[in-house]
C-alpha cells in the first residue's frame, strides 16, 4: 500500500469535494425553495472564476500582485461572490420568475438556454484558450503544511478553509436568522409562507443570490487550486455538485456539505485508482463513471439520499 | 363478473394502518362494502379519508393489514395494476388530462381494457380501428351519462375549458370509462351548488342502477350522504367510530363528538 | 396536434362580451391571425403541405452545397421528431438524446466500413441499428423511469458525459480521431452515391417516421403519453403503466435517433465523438421547442427554420441579412399598432446617424474600423453603427475592450428593457438599445459567427419560454397551480 498516495488522493479529494460541496449548496437551496433544476448553476461558478481572474489581473497578475497576497486572495473571492450573486439574481428574475407558472419543463428548457447563453457569451468574448490564475506564482508550492512525510499546498488549506468558513456561515443564516426562517417557511409550503407575510419573491432573490455566490466563489477556489479556467468548466462542476446534492440529500445542508466530500473523495480515489484496478483497461478518464454509477445507485436505492426524508406524494 | 354475497364481500379491509412522521392516519381501519352497495365514508377534516381512498389505490402502501379486492389482497400491486382489476377513483382536488379533450380523457382510461400496441396502432389494423371505434362510442356513452352537458360540441373541447362542476363530472365519466367494478368519489358534490348537489346524488344511484358499480364515497354534504348511502362509515383520526345506516351513525354521539367538539356534547 | 371532432363555430360559453371584444383586439396581430389560420388546419394535411417542398428540393436547387444542407436538415429533422416524443408527448427532460444519435452512427460505422471490415446493405442495417438503439434507449431509461422530471435531467445529461468519455478515450471508437473510411449506403445491392441519392434515402426516411409518428400520436399509446404529461398520477390510476409508458416513449425516441445516425453516418462518410456533443443536444432542442413541442408540423418546421439560420450564419453575408430581417421582422409580428414598428425604426435610424455624426466629431476612432460584412446591408450600416478601431479614449481603451463592454452592457439594456411597464417607454428605450444590439453585432457577433449562432441559440431559448412556451406553432398549455 501505498500511503503517500492514499494521503494525496484524501488532500485531492477533499479540496475537490469542497469545491463540490459549495456547488451543491446553491442547487440544494434553489431546488428547496423553487423546485427547480437550476442547470445554469454551474456556470455561475465559471463566471465567478473568470471574474476572480479578472481581479486578478487588475491587481497586477500573480507574478506582481500590488497588495498582499491574502488580502489579493479574499478580493477575488468577494468580488466573484458578489458577482456570481447579481448573475443568479439576474437568472432568476430573467429566466425563471416569468415561468412559474408555466408547463414544468419550460424553466428547465429556459435553463439550458441560460447555460448555453452563458458559456458562448465567454466563448465570444475570452476566446477558447484556458486561462491560467498561476497560483504557483501567488504562492509558492513548497509553503504549506507537513503532514508526515507529505507537504500540503497551503493554497489547499484556503480553500478547504474557506468553503467550511462559507457552510458555516449559512448553516448559521439559515438556522438562526430571521431570512434563515422565512427561507425554510418559503421552502415547505409557498403558499402559506405567502399568507404569514412573508414576501417570498425577495426570499426566493436572496436564496439565488445566496446560492449563487457561493457557486461564485468555488469558481475563484477552483481557479487558485487547480489553475485553469475555460468557458465550458461549469459543465462539469454543475453535474458533479448536483451528485453531491442528491447523495446527501436535496434541500439539506449538512447532506450537501457530506454529498460534496463524498463525490470528491471518490472521485479522487477512482482517478487514483481506476487504471490499477481495471489492470489498464480504464484510464483516469473513467472516473466521471464512478461518480455517475453512485448518482445511479442512489437514485435507486435511496433517491432521498443520505440526509433527507423520504417525500410524501400529494395527491 | 358478478361475486355474489356467498363470496364475500367486494371490498374488504382490514386492520388498516398507516402513519405519517409518527403521526397515526389510519389506525387499525377494518370495513367492507358490498357487491353493487354503495358506502359513504364520513369525518372531519384529517380524519383519513383521502388517505384510505390512496392506501386502497395504491398510492401509498400501508404499515400493516390488508387490503381485499374480490378475495383476493391488492396490497403492494402498482396502482394501475389495482386500476385494472376494477377500482377507479376520482379526486377531491379535481386531476383531470387538463390539455386533453372532453372526449380523450375519456378514452384515455380505457388504457387497461384495450390491447392496440405500437406496432398495430402503426399498421391500423381492423382490429385496432375496432377498438378505437369502440372506446370512441364508450366514451361518448360515459359522457352522455350526464345529459346534455357533456356532449357534442364539448367533445372536442380542452377539458381545461370546463366549468368547475363539468370537471367534477367529468372525472366520474373518466373513471366509470375505465369500466371498474368499484367507484371511489372523492367528495363528488364539493363545490357544487344546491341544484348540481341535488344532480350529482340522483346520479350516484343512478350510476349504480344503470352501471352496476358498486360505490364507496367520501362526503361532506349531509344531504348527499342521506340520500345515497346503505351504509356510513365514521372515521376520527384514522379511526372508524360508527358504522351503520345513516340514521344510526349520524346521531352516534361520537360522531357528534367528532365534528363539533367534546364541549358541544357537554353543553347538552 | 388536435385529435377528436372540431365543429364549426362551437357556442362559446364562459365568454362575455368584454373578454370577447378583448381577444378580437387582441388578434389583430398579424402572427395571431397567421395561427389562427393553421391552428383550423388539420395536421396530416400541414405535414403533407410540408413533405412537398422537401420532395422536390433536389429538382430546385444546382448547387452541392445546398443539397448537403437538405440532407442535413432532413437528418435534423429526424432528430427533432425523435426528441419531441419523450419531451413534447410525455413531457420528459431527456438531456441524453443526442448519445442515441452518435449510438446509431457509431453502429453504422461498426457495421459497413473499411475499419470495421464489413459493408451491411443499408435496408438490414438501418433497421437492425433503429431496433439497437431502441433497446438502448430502454436501457438507460431503466434506472430512470422512477425520477421526476428534474431528476432525470440531470441523470440522463451525465449518461452523455458518461458517453463522451467513453468515445473519446475507448480503443475500439478510435478515441477523438473517430471512424472515417465509413462505406457508403448500400441499398439492395446498389451504392448510394450521388447526393440526390442521399437526399431521397433520408426523405424517404422521414416521411416513414413522420407516418409512424402521426399515426402513434392518434392512438391509444399517444393519448395514454400526453395523459401521463399532463397528470402521471392520475394517468397511473387510470390504469395507464406509467413507467413502461416512459421507457417505450424514451425507446422510441431513441430508435427514431438511431435512424437518424445511421443516415447520418454514411452521409458524413465519417463519425467523430465531437458531433454529438452538448452543442447539438441544445440545436435540437431549440428546434423542438422553437417550433412547438408536442406538435409533428411545429417541431418539423422549427427544425427547418433553426438549421437553415445556423448554416446562414457561417457566412457574414448571409447571417447579416438574416439578423436584420429578424429584427424587423419580430418587430413587426410583435409590436402594436402596426405603426409603431415603422416609427421605432425610423428613429432608430435618426438616432444612428446623429451618434454617429456626434462621434465622429467628438472622437474620430469610435467610427473608423470597417465591419466585418460585404453584404450590402453592412456597407449600408458602415457609415452608421459605431465601429472603433484602435484605442478609443484619454485612457487609450483598445476597441476590442469596448466592444467587450459594449456586449454586456447589451444584456444588461436588454432585461432592464423588459422590466419597462409602460408601452410608451418601452417603444422609446428601445431605440436605443436596437442602435446598440446594431453596434454589438457589426462590432462582435459578426466577428465570429461561429459562437454567435450559439449565442444566438442560446437567447432565443430564453426569450421565447419567457414569451412563448409553447413555440410559434404548439398550442397554449394550461397547467394547474
Amino acid at each position: 500500500m501505498d500511503w503517500d498516495k492514499l494521503v494525496q488522493l484524501i488532500v485531492n479529494g477533499l479540496t475537490l469535494g469542497s469545491v463540490y460541496a459549495l456547488v451543491a449548496l446553491g442547487f440544494s437551496m434553489v431546488y428547496g425553495i423553487l423546485k427547480l433544476l437550476n442547470l445554469a448553476h454551474g456556470d455561475v461558478l465559471m463566471i465567478g472564476a473568470f471574474i476572480g481572474w479578472g481581479v486578478l489581473g487588475w491587481l497586477g497578475g500573480a507574478q506582481d500582485p500590488v497588495v498582499a497576497v491574502w488580502l489579493l486572495i479574499v478580493l477575488m473571492i468577494l468580488a466573484a461572490m458578489v458577482g456570481g450573486g447579481f448573475l443568479g439574481v439576474a437568472i432568476e428574475r430573467f429566466a425563471y420568475r416569468p415561468l412559474r407558472r408555466a408547463p414544468r419543463i419550460a424553466p428547465l428548457i429556459s435553463a439550458l438556454g441560460v447555460s448555453f447563453f452563458i458559456q458562448n457569451s465567454v466563448l465570444l468574448l475570452f476566446g477558447a484558450n484556458f486561462r491560467s490564475y498561476e497560483s504557483f506564482d501567488l504562492v509558492d508550492v513548497e509553503v504549506g503544511v507537513s503532514v508526515g512525510p507529505l507537504n500540503i499546498w497551503i493554497l489547499r488549506i484556503v480553500v478547504m478553509a474557506a468553503a467550511l468558513a462559507m457552510m458555516l456561515g449559512l448553516w448559521i443564516l439559515v438556522t438562526r436568522t430571521k431570512l434563515g426562517k422565512a427561507m425554510r417557511a418559503t421552502a415547505f409550503d409557498r403558499e402559506a409562507a405567502a399568507m404569514m407575510g412573508i414576501d417570498v419573491d425577495r426570499v426566493i432573490v436572496k436564496t439565488f443570490f445566496i446560492g449563487s455566490a457561493l457557486a461564485g466563489a468555488a469558481g475563484v477556489l477552483v481557479g487558485l487550486v487547480f489553475g485553469s479556467i475555460n468557458h465550458f468548466m461549469g459543465f462539469g462542476y454543475g453535474l458533479k455538485g448536483f451528485t453531491a446534492a442528491v447523495v446527501g440529500g436535496i434541500g439539506s445542508i449538512p447532506g450537501a456539505m457530506f454529498g460534496g466530500l463524498f463525490i470528491g473523495l471518490a472521485e479522487a480515489f477512482s482517478v487514483g485508482y481506476i487504471e490499477d484496478l481495471t489492470r489498464g483497461r480504464l484510464g483516469s478518464a473513467f472516473s466521471d463513471l464512478v461518480v455517475f454509477l453512485i448518482l445511479v445507485i442512489f437514485m435507486l436505492v435511496r433517491p432521498q439520499g443520505i440526509f433527507g426524508k423520504p417525500e410524501v406524494k400529494k395527491v | 363478473m358478478t361475486s355474489d354475497a356467498l363470496h364475500g364481500p367486494l371490498l374488504d379491509i382490514r386492520g388498516l394502518s398507516l402513519s405519517f412522521g409518527g403521526l397515526r392516519v389510519l389506525d387499525e381501519l377494518d370495513f367492507a362494502v358490498g357487491e353493487r352497495e354503495i358506502v359513504s365514508v364520513i369525518g372531519p377534516n384529517g380524519a383519513g379519508k383521502t388517505t384510505l381512498f390512496n392506501v386502497i389505490t395504491g398510492v401509498y402502501p400501508p404499515e400493516a393489514g390488508d387490503v381485499l379486492f374480490d378475495g383476493a389482497s391488492i396490497v403492494g400491486l402498482d396502482p394501475h395494476k389495482i386500476a385494472r382489476r376494477g377500482i377507479a377513483r376520482t379526486f377531491q382536488t379535481l386531476r383531470l388530462f387538463l390539455n386533453m379533450t372532453v372526449k380523450e380523457n375519456v378514452m384515455a382510461a380505457a388504457y387497461g381494457h384495450t390491447r392496440a400496441g405500437i406496432v398495430r396502432s402503426v399498421l391500423r389494423t381492423p382490429g385496432m380501428r375496432r377498438e378505437e371505434r369502440e372506446i370512441g362510442q364508450l366514451a361518448e356513452d360515459r359522457l352522455a351519462f350526464f345529459g346534455d352537458r357533456l356532449v357534442g360540441y364539448r367533445w372536442g373541447q380542452p377539458a381545461y375549458s370546463l366549468s368547475y362542476a363539468n370537471r367534477r363530472r367529468l372525472e366520474i365519466a373518466r373513471a366509470t370509462a375505465a369500466n371498474p367494478r368499484l367507484l371511489l368519489l372523492d367528495e363528488p358534490a364539493a363545490g357544487m351548488n344546491p341544484v348540481e348537489t341535488n344532480e350529482i346524488t340522483e346520479l350516484i344511484s343512478r350510476l349504480r342502477e344503470e352501471g352496476g358499480f358498486t360505490i364507496l364515497v367520501i362526503e361532506h354534504d349531509m344531504h348527499v350522504v342521506e340520500g345515497i348511502s346503505d351504509r356510513v362509515v365514521a372515521l376520527d383520526h384514522g379511526v372508524k367510530i360508527a358504522e351503520g345506516t345513516y340514521e344510526r351513525v349520524a346521531t352516534d354521539p361520537r360522531v357528534v363528538e367528532a365534528y363539533l367538539g367534546t364541549s358541544a356534547i357537554e353543553d347538552t | 396536434m388536435s385529435t377528436g371532432p372540431q365543429s364549426p363555430e362551437p357556442p362559446r360559453i364562459g365568454v362575455d362580451e368584454w373578454v370577447a371584444s378583448s381577444e378580437e383586439r387582441r388578434a389583430r396581430s398579424v402572427a395571431d391571425r397567421l395561427q389562427e389560420r393553421l391552428e383550423r388546419t388539420p395536421a396530416a394535411a400541414k405535414l403533407v403541405a410540408l413533405a412537398l417542398p422537401f420532395a422536390i428540393f433536389p429538382l430546385l436547387v444546382d448547387s452541392d452545397y445546398l443539397k448537403q444542407v437538405g440532407i442535413d436538415t432532413l437528418i435534423f429533422v429526424l432528430l427533432a421528431l425523435g426528441l419531441n416524443v419523450a419531451v413534447g408527448w410525455v413531457g420528459l427532460l431527456d438531456l441524453g438524446f443526442v448519445a442515441f444519435f452518435g449510438l446509431g452512427a457509431y453502429l453504422y460505422a461498426s457495421v459497413a466500413s473499411e475499419y470495421a471490415g464489413r459493408h451491411w446493405e443499408a435496408q438490414f442495417a438501418v433497421p437492425a441499428i433503429a431496433i439497437a438503439v431502441a433497446a438502448a434507449g430502454f436501457l438507460v431509461g431503466l434506472p430512470s423511469r422512477r425520477l421526476v422530471g428534474d431528476y432525470l435531467a440531470i441523470v440522463t445529461l451525465f449518461f452523455l458525459q458518461i458517453w463522451l468519455v467513453v468515445l473519446i478515450n475507448a480503443s475500439f471508437t478510435r478515441g477523438p480521431n473517430g471512424i472515417s473510411d465509413i462505406y457508403p449506403l448500400k441499398l439492395f445491392g446498389r451504392e448510394i452515391v450521388s447526393l440526390n441519392g442521399y437526399y431521397y434515402v433520408t426523405f424517404a426516411a422521414f416521411v416513414v417516421i413522420v407516418s409512424f409518428l402521426y399515426l402513434l400520436g392518434r392512438s391509444r399509446t399517444g393519448r395514454a403519453w400526453r395523459a401521463v404529461r399532463e397528470d402521471e398520477l392520475a394517468a397511473e390510476l387510470m390504469t395507464m403503466p406509467v413507467n413502461r409508458l416512459k421507457l417505450m416513449a424514451f425507446a422510441v425516441g431513441a430508435g427514431i435517433a438511431g435512424v437518424a445516425g445511421a443516415l447520418f453516418a454514411p452521409a458524413q462518410g465519417a463519425v467523430f465523438p465531437a458531433s454529438f456533443d452538448i452543442v447539438l443536444l441544445i440545436t435540437v432542442y431549440a428546434m423542438v421547442v422553437l417550433g412547438g413541442a408536442g406538435s409533428l408540423f411545429g417541431v418539423t418546421v422549427g427544425a427547418v427554420l433553426i438549421n437553415a439560420s445556423l448554416e446562414a450564419l457561417r457566412d457574414p453575408d448571409d447571417a447579416s441579412w438574416l439578423f436584420y430581417g429578424v429584427v424587423v421582422l419580430a418587430l413587426i409580428l410583435l409590436m402594436r399598432p402596426r405603426w409603431l414598428p415603422v416609427a421605432v425604426l425610423g428613429a432608430t435610424a435618426v438616432f444612428g446617424v446623429v451618434v454617429h455624426e456626434v462621434a465622429e466629431q467628438v472622437r474620430p476612432s469610435l467610427v473608423s474600423g470597417t465591419t466585418f460584412g460585404t453584404a450590402s446591408v453592412d456597407r449600408l450600416v458602415d457609415s452608421w453603427v459605431l465601429v472603433p478601431e484602435g484605442a478609443v479614449g484619454p485612457d487609450g481603451l483598445p476597441a476590442g475592450a469596448l466592444a467587450r463592454l459594449a456586449y454586456i452592457g447589451l444584456i444588461a439594456a436588454i432585461l432592464a428593457l423588459t422590466l419597462i411597464r409602460s408601452p410608451l417607454w418601452r417603444a422609446i428605450a428601445l431605440v436605443p438599445v436596437l442602435y446598440l444590439t446594431f453596434c454589438v453585432w457589426e462590432n462582435i457577433l459578426l466577428a465570429q459567427p461561429a459562437v454567435a449562432r450559439f449565442v444566438l441559440i442560446g437567447a432565443m431559448l430564453v426569450a421565447l419560454m419567457a414569451v412563448r412556451p409553447q413555440g410559434l406553432f404548439g398550442k397554449q398549455r394550461v397547467e394547474v397551480v
